[in-house]
């Protein structure tokens, strides 16, 4: 199972329920799927950096989840026949990404710090 | 002035490169992921991203800011996917 991440912009006309309501739909269809909700991030109204669809705000909304590749699908076929959403996006989370670099440093640090417990004890 | 006289500069670090150069030795470019120890570059942290866009909105290249290939490269990735979702401009003038 692999982790997804899609975020999507809502166009800033819609009112505040709308836009809850809308948010609480997409994220009914992730756990109907049978996906797991990890994170699910509403930035808010937000300017963009260029119009789209004539609109120059936008409601940024973030979903992290894992779950079968199905998910995925159909939250964009949704999103594509919903016209409040003007841009989405799904990027695949690398698990690698998560953890940190440079394990060689790591070790060296973390070798002195269990070996002076032991010259403690 | 003999050249052997002249006192030595603490400051060069490089020994190549001669005239202007070889008294005030550019400062040593880092790549600051590296120095962070950070692995995957988030396009939704539009405030580091930011820094490697100038005015005009390109990217800058790494011969500039002295990032390595490997970040890099996550990093125009991640600038790439923030242009997408307007977080970021395209071309700004």
């Amino acid at each position: 199972m692999r982790q997804y991440e899609t975020g999507f912009v809502l166009s800033p006309a819609l009112s505040e329920e709308e836009t809850t309501q809308l948010v609480q739909q997409m994220a009914e269809i992730v756990a109907q799927k049978k996906g797991r909700m990890v994170k699910q991030d509403v930035w808010g109204k937000r300017r963009m950096a260029y119009p789209i669809k004539r609109f120059q705000e936008g409601v940024y909304v973030f979903f992290t989840y894992d779950g079968p590749g199905d998910v995925a699908g159909e939250l964009e076929r949704r999103f594509k026949q919903t016209d409040a959403v003007i841009r989405f996006m799904t990027v695949v989370r690398d698990p690698r990404d998560l953890v940190r670099r440079k394990k060689k440093k790591r070790a060296e640090e973390a070798a002195p710090a269990a070996a002076e417990p032991r010259e403690e004890k | 002035m003999p050249r052997d006289d002249r006192p030595e500069r603490p400051e060069r670090s490089e020994p190549r490169g001669g005239g202007y150069r070889k008294y005030f030795a550019p400062k040593r470019k880092f790549c600051r992921f590296c120095q962070r120890d950070v692995r995957g570059i988030d396009y939704k942290a539009v405030d580091i991203l930011k820094k490697y866009i100038p005015d005009r909105g390109r990217i800058t290249p790494r011969r500039i800011t002295g990032t390595c290939a490997f970040h890099q490269r996550k990093l125009a990735l991640a600038i790439k996917r923030a242009r997408l979702m307007a977080l970021l401009p395209y071309v700004e003038d």
